[in-house]
Formats: C-alpha cells, structure tokens, sequence
C-alpha cells in the first residue's frame, strides 16, 4: 500500500477552522459541477475561480513521473489518456498542480483535491498539457 | 400485446377451457395475478401470424443491451414512471414476437460489435473486429478483401427501390452502423487504411461513395472528425483527423447531400434529399449530459422516418444506441440504463409513426457486457442504488441496505471486470484490497458518475457471451421464436420484403 508523503494534511489540521479536505461544510464539488452541458463553465464555475475548493475525483495515471501535476478525472481510467497523440479524452477533467511532487495514488481510488481554482487556456511548459481549468497550490488525500 | 408461447393454439385452447371449468374451485381465482395471466392467455389465443409483405423494415440495435441490460433499463424507466420498476413494459417487451439470439464471432466466443452487425446485414457470421467481409477474410488483413466483400441488406433493398438510413448515438463510422454500408478487413480503419491497402477504402469513405450512389438516403450520428481533415476545423468547432487532406463534408454537400451539425440544422433540412448529420467530432453525448443542440435518438428516428417515409416502396433504417455499451464500458450502469430509456423512446415513437400491417420492426442487441445484477433486494428497491432489504410485511423493500460478509452495503448491479475493481494496484504492480471494498452510501451509489465495484481488474469492462434478446413485431415477426442464431436477424427481413419469393 502507498504511504502519503507530501501532504500536511495531519499538521494543517491542526486548526479546527481549517477542515480537512473530506469535511469541508459544503462537501466536495463533483468534476461535471464545473461544466455546463455545452462544455462552457458553469456558474458554480466562475462563481469560485481564484478561490480554494474541493473536488473529488480520480488521479489518472502520471504523465511524467516526479512532477508536480496529474489529471483529476470523473471516473478511474487505468491508462494515462493523455500520453498519445490522438487518444480520445475524457470529459470533465481537471489539471492539478501540487505544492509538492506528486506520490501517485491508485488510478482507481477516490480522492478528494484542495487547491485554487484557475479558468481560461494554459499550456504546461513542462508536459506541454493545455487545460482549461485548474487547481494551482493543491493538496490531495483518499476520499 | 403478449409473447408468443411456443406451444399450438389447440393445445393452449383445450388447456384455457379446462382451466375456465375449473377456476370456481381455484381460492386465488380471484387474485390480479391470476385473472390478469387469465387475460394474457385470451389474447395469446387471439393472436394471428401478419403474412403481409412488409414495405418498411426498421432494425433497432441498442449496443451492448444484453437480457441484463434490458432489465435494468426496465426497471429504470418503471422507477421514474412512479412505480417499483418489475411491473413496467418496455415498448419493445409489449411487441408480440421474442427469440433468443446467440452472438458469437466465426472465431470468437465473446463478441465484438462489427462482426455482430454485420451477421445482422448479410445473413452470415462474420470474424472477429472485422465487417462484412467473408469468412476467408483474414481480420487486420487488406490483402484478403478482394472476393470476400459480401451482398449487404441495404444494397438488396436499393436494388429494390427502397431507401436506406442508419441512425446512431455512437460515431457514424463505428461498427455497428459502419455495417450498414461498409465493408473492411478492420472496424478501426474509420478514416485511413494501411499503407497500401487498395483492395478497400475507409469506412468514412464508403459512406460518402454509398450517399452518393443513393445506397444510403440519410446518415445521423457523431464522429465529423473521421470526414475533416487534419489540420481542419470541423463543423463542430474541434479538428479534424483524416490524414489524407481529403475533405468529406465538401464532397458530400457539391454530390448535394444535405449536411447537419445542430439539432437546429436537421431540423431545417429538407426530406427529399439525402441528409448527413453529425452533431459532434466523435460519439454523440450520453443522454444524461446531452445539450439541447444535439437531436436525441428519437429526435433522429423522427427525421429520418420523415425523409425515408417519401419512398412510396418502401426503406430500411437501422438505428443504434451506441451508448449503452460505452456506459457498461466504463461500469457506470447509471448512464447505461439513462440511454436505455433514450433507445425505447425512440422505438415507442418509430412504433407509432409507422404501421404494423406494412413495417416489420425489429429491437434487439448486438452482444451482452460482463454486467450481473445481486440479491436479494426488495420491491422497488432503486435500481441505480444499494440493493434494499426485502421487507417482510408489505411490498416495498425495508428501509436498511443488505450487507455483505463483511458488513458492508452493495449496488443492485454489478460487473465482472473493469476499471473499478476492489483490488488496488499497489507500488510493486500487484493489485490487493488491504482495507476490503470501498464503503459506499445510498447517495454516492446513485450518483450519475459512480462505477459500480467490480472484481477482476480490467482497462475496460468486456462484453460477455450471454444471448441477447428480440422483440419483432409487423409482417413476418412471427418468424422469431426460440433461440437463433444471429445472422438469421437478416433471413427474416430479406424474407418479409419479399414475402418469401
């Protein structure tokens, strides 16, 4: 079984007025609750850009190993589907970017992400992976 | 109406009139179950074989929507009519004739979606992942195409003057509509063939060459992107993906076929010229996130009866719903059973835009999913949700989950394999479940994107063996009964447009 390594989620819980990332008051924000049918933003969207949320979701496997990055999907994929050329992607994906290097977690282990929510075209310098929504300074724990 | 029983009229009679002699003496005579089986046998008894020569032939293949498929899209659709679920009728389960059919590959017990589509069109088994080809054919295997190529359905009824559709949620270029016009020694060559490969062209291709030789009058589903070239926008906004610079979209509309990107657009198109549609690059949404922009399948059965209706000799239309089986795919039964009932909209309405006396129709599935549903659960129990108690005072279920062994709650449905699994992949590769199966909630279990847990692990859920079900009824449906083979689906449609000559 893996060990968590990078998160402090014992020592940021420390404070009663900061939930641990399962108990936030409101629960945690599904993927599609970002998306409207027609795969523009939501009002629930737009209404928390730039402001920490939790969503809930699955790590899909790692594009690059000992980054700082992985794709927070809806439902577990046990492929990495963003690694090919012309892989048909999921929908209602979202790209985390963690305050630490990333120590993976099952692909099929429900998982909940704290960090910023960021909106509007980016392309990772890195992994060349363009997004559109994302979670900037973001921590993740088993649901 | 009711399903055929297999046994003769006079046998059913003598035993009916017995039973009315002796049903004074029966305590229970009085019970619904009793005068409501009473009644099913009146109608049985009442049922006469339609020997009329069909005009019209509508096959409608619900992907991957085996025996347990359909029963969970019953249940479903029975829920959120208001009623337990058991007790609904699925438009397709009141039609009056039912078989068994047997799916299998020429060299594959678990089937795959091109060959069963395509035993359904030519009226012969086919090999694995391959469509319309002969059984010499060599699936992946350009070099074995040429002399195989078989007669297709659609091709018989141009020769008879009759139109052609096929309709799907899936890409128009998939395997299961692809077997409407396509011929291919691969189900994956949807917009490019091997290096060279000239014995046949893309499946993309061959729908354009057929709309415009008139073998297929009208075309709605997804998958733009196989007809757009790389490095073009397609009509929906994404990219193109044909490697050969050739734009089919162009070349369908300067032939002067119509062509649709919207719900809005296939709306404004006119019936008497053929019609392509595609609404997105690949497969057209599930049901449950479907934008108004996209037509739903009834949406697209309504139009292209619409269109092929003006033939006064008559049509073929094949419709899917492709969705079904990605759903089960994915072990997310949710959308699965919400495209379930998107697929029996679309029959009840082909059903009552046409007539029984002079169109066959045809509701079946091309193959089954590894998917099962568990017990005991009570009446009413929430067929997306953890499998409740059976009460036992009263009907509906008891208000407490059934645990399992180790005390935790269970969905209804399950699968066999998939991405799901309760077993985990650790860092050394192996897959265990040190901490047992997740514990889920009623609310988690019902929720639109919940997977249901399953055992062996799998990139994606399989397709299972298991026979599917048909439901017919109109001219010649009486030719279903008991458990057939696949291929004889299109036997029976060659027989009822020609009424057996």
């Amino acid at each position: 079984m893996l060990t968590r390594r990078a998160f402090c989620l014992a020592a940021c819980a420390v404070s009663l007025a900061t939930p641990s990332l399962s108990q936030a008051a409101d629960g945690p924000i599904k993927l599609r609750d970002l998306y409207n049918k027609d795969r523009s933003f939501s009002d629930l969207a737009e209404s928390l850009k730039g402001r920490d949320v939790i969503v809930e979701g699955f790590m899909a496997p790692p594009l690059k190993a000992d980054a700082a990055f992985f794709v927070l999907t809806k439902m577990p994929l046990a492929v990495c589907p963003f690694c090919e050329p012309d892989t048909e992607w999921p929908q209602d994906i979202l790209a985390i970017y963690t305050k630490r290097v990333v120590d993976v977690i099952p692909f099929n282990v429900l998982i909940t992400v704290r960090g910023i929510l960021e909106l509007g075209p980016y392309t990772d310098p890195d992994t060349g992976f363009w997004s559109m929504a994302r979670l900037g300074n973001a921590r993740y724990e088993r649901f | 109406m009711i399903h055929r029983l297999s046994v003769s009229l006079i046998a059913v009679a003598a035993a009916a009139a017995a039973g009315a002699a002796q049903a004074e003496d029966i305590a229970q005579a009085q019970s619904q179950w009793f005068t409501d089986a009473q009644a099913v046998i009146q109608a049985t008894l009442a049922k006469t074989p339609n020997t009329n020569r069909a005009k019209n032939v509508i096959l409608f293949i619900a992907d991957g929507n085996g025996v347990a498929s359909n029963y969970m899209n019953r249940l479903w659709a029975g829920q959120q009519a208001g009623g337990m679920g058991d007790e609904y009728i699925q438009p397709q389960e009141a039609f009056p004739e039912l078989a068994l059919v047997k799916t299998y590959n020429i060299n594959a017990q678990t089937p795959d979606s091109a060959p069963t589509a395509g035993a359904m069109n030519t009226g012969v088994k086919q090999r694995f992942n391959l469509i319309n080809l002969g059984e010499n054919a060599i699936t992946d295997d350009c070099g074995t195409v040429a002399g195989n190529e078989l007669t297709l359905f659609s091709e018989l009824m141009t020769e008879a003057g009759k139109s052609v559709g096929a309709v799907t949620t899936a890409r128009l270029t998939h395997a299961t509509p692809a077997a409407v016009y396509a011929k291919t020694a691969h189900r994956n060559w949807e917009d490019e063939v091997p290096e060279g490969c000239t014995a046949q062209k893309d499946i993309a291709t061959q729908l354009i060459d057929a709309m415009e030789a008139g073998t297929v009058d009208i075309a709605l589903g997804g998958g733009a992107r196989y007809f757009i070239p790389k490095g073009t926008a397609t009509p929906n906004g994404g990219k193109g993906h044909r490697p050969d610079a050739v734009n089919l979209v162009e070349r369908a509309q300067a032939a002067g076929i119509q062509y649709a990107s919207d719900k809005a657009s296939l709306d404004a198109a006119t019936n008497d010229k053929p019609i392509l549609g595609m609404w997105t690059d690949s497969h057209v949404s599930y049901e449950a996130d479907r934008p108004e922009t996209e037509p739903s399948l009834a949406d697209m059965t309504k139009k292209a009866l619409e269109v092929l209706g003006g033939n006064d000799k008559g049509f073929y239309l094949e419709v899917e719903a492709g969705r079904v089986d990605h759903a089960n795919h994915d072990t997310n039964a949710k959308r699965a059973m919400i495209d379930g009932k998107a697929f029996a909209d679309a029959i009840a309405l082909a059903d009552e835009m046409t007539n029984d006396e002079d169109t066959l129709i045809i509701v079946t599935a091309d193959h089954e999913h590894a998917i099962a549903m568990n017990g005991y659960c009570g009446r009413g129990t929430p067929i997306d949700g953890l499998c409740m108690d059976v009460a036992n005072e009263g009907i509906k279920h008891a208000d407490k989950p059934v645990l399992a062994a180790d005390g935790k709650p269970y969905t209804v449905v399950g699968y066999l394999n998939g991405t799901s699994s309760v077993l985990i992949k650790q860092e050394d590769g192996s897959y265990t479940a040190p901490e047992g199966r997740p514990e889920i909630t009623q609310e988690q279990a019902q929720d639109l994107d919940y997977n249901q847990q399953v055992l062996i692990p799998k990139d994606s859920e399989t397709h299972s063996g298991v026979d599917v079900a048909l439901y017919a009824k109109g001219p010649w449906a009486h030719l279903f009964d008991g458990t057939i083979e696949q291929n004889y689906i299109f036997h029976v449609m060659d027989y009822a447009v020609n009424n057996g000559q």
